[in-house]
């Protein structure tokens, strides 16, 4: 009898959205026109490999825009991009390992962990292997034999935000690390820390979007001080924008962010994030596949020496409307 | 013919009467209940603002979200089984609802009935595997796991174009479906939001499955001998399944709460929860060992891990030692837990 | 049956003498007739004739016939490895078996489930108990067949009448609970036994087979279990008794079925078979003779091998030929 009652179940089930599909939405939904048309000519060069090793865990929204600027470049340079992470410095180094056997003609490495990529950058060296460095790294990068690094120092990027929330009058800010042990992040609320001495970090459970509301609220309620909040993600400052918004401190808590998306752009535009600091990441990964193959053209290293910088870039009211269009494709 | 032997004298005298309350010590929750009593006063000594009903409303959050998950899987640790695929799941429910209604641009419900399937589908994919190969839960929802998290991965970047789902906000039906999952109640002044709700009843309806039919008479038996219920005619294949099922079902709970309250769904979230939800199960008095232990339990132990995780931020403790706090309550949680069911059972 | 006619049995057999001039027992005319001489009623409620199983290329079990009926305890004796339980797994459901007939009550039959069986009125009382330890005796006692009331999404069990019918029964039995919601894993061996048995009479079992009842239980407990097995017997129920000890198995038993690895060598009505032929046939005199010469050889242990041969000796005059 129990078996009947399933097939007559599945029955149904196979049915019934058959003919809801009928039900289409209004509005919202995919866009029906596909945006960015691929008119243009790629370079008369030969083809070439060209590897990219980050340290992004998996499904970081971050590291995806790093990725686009580096397969565009890819794109237009006739270059073979090979991406591949991974947040553990030994698997990394790894990776580089992996990216020498297949003989790339350039490997473009992050240095989160630069100590255990010491090794195997020097083998790259010694195949003949041009290295630049981007997003972490910036202090380290011409040990490990890059010749350039492209990034913004996430000191710096904090120390930016310090600044404008002190300028604003902020004294009590709370800085939320999605991921404790994240150097970058933790570099980050060091900076504001640096020109804010009120800073206090709160960290948050980053893969339970639940449990970062939920601690945020928490820490709102136990903190009647608190006159300003900053998010290290852009979705991490959406749900605190929501979390601020359900306790009604808006007028008392300015919210300030990390990095850019399409909705954090409509949110500053709105009024409810104050500002955020970009440090375009479309930038470091385009600049660095991009300089790999100038090295194959014609031997050129740029940077003299010297890291160059991607920001950091603060977007608010302002200039915001301008960048909200590219942040919709997912470059910014 | 033979005759009728009369049947032997009484037995043993030395079995003596227990009393009621060494009866009720001895249920599985009480444990866990007195650890819970313990925690909230300390709590509530060192940061007076837990006593404040807004906080304790958000404590109540913090724990729905992990609760609605700790029912089902603690049904399912009775049962006799593991299920290490649950937090990922929750999160590819999500993602099926908000792509597919994206990508085709129907109303948002088609998406959340076809999440439904999609969930229980996993739940008895997990069943029918472990029954088929009778490898043990634990790897067979490890495998699982694993494919599930590239799975999120990879079809969320082809489909979508990057990590992150699309936003659904201006989509059809979106409204009434953040009514239902995440709507946020005002009740006398205090915030209260949809999964509190949702897990009280799911917890009701579960306990009263558990103990009041004959399917929870079964799935006591199933974990506590499996043999043993299949020589006496217990549908043991069909127990287990509809177990991973009911567990696929709190996952898709959860995962539309999630949607219709954050919107747009990361594709790599969900990973580590699995265990919490086993963690909030076994507080709650469910044996790894199974055929012991009870939905309200799970409910308790989900409760006392809020606790701890807000009560740490409420008592403004350093954030650096957050983890190890967080894991010495837990510790001391069982403890508790395991002394007053060894003394109810010396009793 | 009383305790004077088991006596004049031996007496007859002693009468025989060692060099077997006396009645053979023959095992085909046991079940020639169509009309059983114990019962009188055409058919039996259980039969197997030539029965066999195979695991791959191991045979568990080959040319087996044994007969059950209501009202009769059918002792199948053997040691371990003699293939009981792939018997009784055949009988109770668990599995199939691959040659001969198996019958209830007149009518074919090969049970593929264990479900199956239960519907046909087999009960089967396991050594392991198939009981849950961790559950409380009601609900154990009501697995798998629990009384509901209501209807549709609001069907529940219905705890008073299952406590209430299951205190009943076990009081019927002999027990005394005053609590039937303890784990039944806190009752001894011997109640545990009972309560299995009680379930089994309860849901109308018309054949009871028990899998080595007293195998772990102390003397006194073994009593009280052989005292059940006679109890559920005198219900009208057919018991399949198995075990490794003659002892037990003689005082209750009407048939005996004897199984040594994997084949049957003896099938004996109870007015045909006494006790120390039966713990002979068990035995095995030439296992027992080898074990005397080895230890003579041995030299050590001249005592014991003394005494072994002397019971050898005492076996050998009283194996029927």
């Amino acid at each position: 009898m129990k078996k009947i009652s399933w097939q007559r179940l599945a029955v149904v089930a196979a049915i019934v959205p058959m003919l809801a599909l009928s039900a289409c939405s209004s509005s919202g939904g995919r866009p029906t026109d596909t945006g960015g048309s691929n008119g243009g000519k790629v370079a008369t060069t030969p083809s070439i490999k060209i590897a990219l090793i980050t340290h992004a865990a998996p499904g970081d929204t971050f590291w995806d825009i790093v990725r686009k600027g580096a397969q565009e470049a890819a794109t237009k340079d006739n270059v073979d991009l090979l991406y591949t992470s991974d947040p553990d410095g030994g698997r990394q180094a790894q990776l580089v390992q992996q990216a020498i056997d297949q003989k790339v003609a350039g490997i473009a490495v992050t240095l989160a962990k630069p100590d255990a990529l010491k090794a195997v950058l020097k083998k790259a060296e010694d195949a003949g292997i041009p290295v630049v460095s981007l997003n972490s790294g910036e202090d380290v990068f011409k040990s490990v034999g890059a010749f350039t690094h492209f990034g913004s120092d996430e000191n710096v990027a904090g120390a930016a935000v310090g600044t404008r929330l002190a300028e604003e009058g902020v004294t009590h800010p709370l800085c939320v690390i999605q991921e404790q042990g994240n150097v970058a992040l933790e570099a980050r609320c060091a900076g504001v820390k640096t020109k804010v001495p009120g800073t206090e970090i709160l960290y948050v459970q980053g893969t339970d979007m639940t449990q970062v509301a939920s601690t945020v609220t928490a820490k709102l309620q136990s903190t009647p001080g608190a006159d300003a909040i900053i998010g290290l993600g852009a979705p991490f400052t959406a749900t605190i924008v929501k979390a601020v918004g359900a306790l009604n401190l808006a007028a008392k808590v300015k919210v300030a962010s990390f990095d850019l998306s399409g909705e954090l752009i409509q949110s500053i535009i709105d009024g409810k994030v104050q500002f955020t600091v970009d440090q375009q990441p479309w930038l470091q990964g385009y600049d660095s596949i991009d300089a790999l193959w100038q090295y194959y053209r014609g031997g050129f290293m740029v940077g003299g020496g010297l890291p160059v910088l991607t920001g950091p870039a603060i977007i608010d009211k302002t200039n915001a409307p301008a960048v909200l269009k590219f942040a919709k494709e997912g470059i910014r | 013919m033979t005759t009728l032997l009369k049947p032997p004298p009484a037995l043993d005298e030395r079995v003596g009467k227990r009393g009621m309350v060494s009866n009720l010590l001895g249920r599985p929750e009480i444990g866990a209940l007195v650890g819970a009593i313990v925690l909230f006063i300390f709590f509530s000594i060192v940061a007076p603002v837990f006593l404040q009903a807004n906080s304790f409303a958000t404590v109540l959050y913090g724990s729905s979200t992990i609760g609605i998950m700790a029912v089902g899987v603690a049904l399912l640790m009775i049962g006799g089984e593991f299920d290490l695929s649950a937090g990922v799941a929750v999160i590819s429910s999500a993602l099926t609802a908000s792509l597919f209604s994206w990508y085709f641009s129907v109303n948002v419900w088609v998406g959340v009935g076809l999440a439904l399937v999609v969930s229980l589908a996993i739940g008895f994919v997990n069943g029918w595997i472990l029954m088929k190969t009778k490898l043990p839960s634990f790897i067979v929802t490890l495998a699982t796991f694993l494919m599930l998290t590239g799975l999120n991965l990879a079809l969320t970047r082809l489909i979508g174009g990057s990590v992150a789902t699309p936003s659904i906000a201006t989509m059809d039906g979106f409204a009434s479906a953040q009514a239902v999952f995440a709507n946020d109640f005002t009740i006398a002044g205090v915030d209260l939001k949809s999964p509190v709700f949702i897990w009280i009843i799911l917890v009701a309806i579960t306990s009263w499955l558990l103990l009041r039919t004959r399917v929870g008479n079964w799935i006591f038996a199933v974990g506590g001998d499996e043999n043993a219920a299949r020589a006496v005619g217990v549908p043991v294949k069909w127990t287990k399944i509809g177990l991973f099922m009911g567990v696929g079902f709190c996952g898709w709970v959860l995962g539309m709460h999630n949607l219709f309250a954050f919107d747009a769904v990361q594709s790599g979230e969900g990973i580590g929860n699995e265990f919490l939800y086993i963690i909030a199960a076994v507080i709650g008095g469910c044996l790894l060992t199974g055929g012991y232990g009870s939905a309200i339990g799970g409910a308790i132990g989900a409760f006392i891990f809020g606790m701890a995780n807000k009560g740490i931020v409420y008592a403004q403790w350093n954030p650096d030692w957050f983890k190890f706090f967080l894991g010495l309550m837990l510790l001391l949680a069982t403890i508790v837990n395991l002394i007053v069911k060894r003394r109810a059972d010396s009793k | 049956m009383t305790a004077n006619d088991m006596t004049s049995n031996e007496t007859a057999k002693h009468a025989a003498g060692p060099t077997g001039t006396g009645p053979t027992i023959d095992q085909e005319t046991l079940l020639q007739n169509e009309t059983d001489p114990l019962t009188h009623t055409p058919v039996h409620l259980m039969e197997l004739e030539g029965v066999g199983k195979h695991y791959g290329n191991i045979i568990a079990l080959t040319e087996v016939t044994m007969a059950v009926d209501m009202g009769r305890v059918t002792c199948v004796l053997g040691d371990n490895g003699a293939g009981k339980s792939t018997l009784i797994k055949i009988i109770a459901g668990l599995h199939q078996h691959d040659e001969g007939t198996f019958k209830i009550m007149g009518q074919e039959r090969k049970l593929t489930s264990p479900r199956e069986a239960l519907d046909s009125g087999i009960a089967a009382v396991y050594q392991d108990l198939a009981v849950v330890g961790l559950m409380p005796i009601w609900r154990n006692f009501f697995l798998g067949s629990e009384i509901t009331t209501g209807r549709g999404p609001f069907r529940r069990l219905d705890v008073k009448a299952m406590k209430e019918i299951t205190k009943n029964e076990l009081a019927d039995m002999g027990i005394d609970l005053r609590d039937v919601e303890q784990p039944i894993g806190q009752l001894s061996g011997g109640e545990r036994q009972c309560v299995a048995i009680a379930r089994a009479v309860h849901f109308g079992a018309k054949a009871l087979i028990l899998d080595e009842p007293t195998a772990a239980l102390g003397v006194k407990q073994s009593g009280v279990v052989l005292r059940y097995i006679l109890q559920a017997r005198d219900r009208g129920l057919g018991v399949i008794f198995i075990t490794h000890n003659p002892h037990h198995a003689f005082p209750v038993g009407d048939r005996f079925l004897l199984l040594k690895r994997g084949k049957s060598i003896g099938y004996y009505d109870k007015k045909d078979i006494t006790l120390d032929e039966l713990t002979a046939q068990m035995a095995g005199g030439a296992e027992l003779a080898e074990l005397a010469h080895e230890l003579e050889a041995l030299g050590s242990h001249g005592d014991l091998a003394q005494e072994l041969e002397a019971e050898v000796a005492e076996t050998a005059g009283q194996l029927p030929h």
